[in-house]
């Protein structure tokens, strides 16, 4: 028996190939992941401001101690104030 | 698939469309699992790879470049997942290569003669194919199995299209070998 000469009968050979496929519940637990995951990067996308940008992480907790020291200094001042 | 369906779901899935998501799935998903099985040589690793593949897409679907080619960039990630997997588990190559007697499967619909000369001719084709080394497995899956042209292939393996011709060159006269060893035997036994 010789072996085949043709490139051609391979190529018929392997496209007699029968498709494959994983099992349903491996398809739909893949098509469920993907989807999420797809549906929270477009979450996470379209609200940015909810998430706050990087300047306001740090500037909003300064702003915020800068008005209660002010506060409290005012509130120190005026209570020696009664003293006097 | 065409390639301005192609590209207009590669915008889509860029921009997170679930749909675009579906119809990419649905054309590649059987494609990617036939490659991944018959390098694997196991369902559940195959499984394993297909979703990692699929969710490797989805994190990086928002890079992907406009013009990008969905198929050679499934089948490189597949690929890359399944090199990675062997090396991490140093599997040995003699294992890889058995075959799974309960697979492939009979397929619903087939008249049993149909099925019969049907699972044959496959069986010796998975076997020959088995057979072959991993390279040039890889070569004919792609190119003879999945339809990828030379260039595509070239580009999923990481080497140039010179090269990889002359490996596909190559990886069909083996298989064309194996396939006249394997039909050389049934003759040699019944005479």
């Amino acid at each position: 028996m010789s072996t085949r000469e043709h490139g051609d009968t391979v190529e018929e050979d392997l496209s007699a190939l029968r498709v494959h496929d994983a099992s349903p519940e491996r398809v739909e637990r893949i098509r469920g992941r993907c989807v999420a995951a797809l549906a929270a990067r477009r979450v996470a996308a379209e609200s940015p401001a909810r998430r706050g940008t990087p300047w306001r992480a740090w500037l909003e907790p300064a702003f915020a101690l800068g008005l209660g020291a002010l506060y409290l200094a005012e509130a120190v001042t005026r209570a020696l104030a009664v003293y006097r | 698939m065409d390639r301005e369906i192609e590209l207009r779901l590669v915008t889509r899935l860029k921009a997170g469309e679930p749909a675009a998501f579906e119809a990419i799935y649905e054309a590649y998903r059987p494609r990617l699992f036939g490659f991944l099985v018959r390098l694997s040589r196991r369902r559940d690793v195959a499984e394993d790879l297909l979703e990692e593949t699929w969710l490797r897409l989805v994190t990086h679907s928002a890079t992907l470049t406009e013009d990008a080619r969905l198929g050679p960039w499934l089948f490189a990630v597949a690929r890359n997942l399944y090199f990675s997997w062997r090396r991490s588990r140093a599997v040995d190559a003699s294992r890889t290569s058995e075959l799974d007697p309960a697979w492939p499967a009979p397929e619903r619909g087939d008249s049993p003669f149909e099925a019969a000369a049907r699972a044959e001719l496959e069986r010796r084709v998975e076997a020959a194919l088995a057979r072959l080394p991993l390279r040039d497995r890889e070569l004919l899956l792609l190119v003879g199995v999945e339809g990828l042209t030379p260039s595509e292939a070239a580009g999923v393996c990481g080497v140039p299209a010179v090269t990889l011709r002359a490996r596909l060159h190559r990886a069909r006269e083996k298989l064309a070998a194996e396939l006249g060893v394997d039909q050389a035997v049934p003759r040699a036994k019944a005479g």
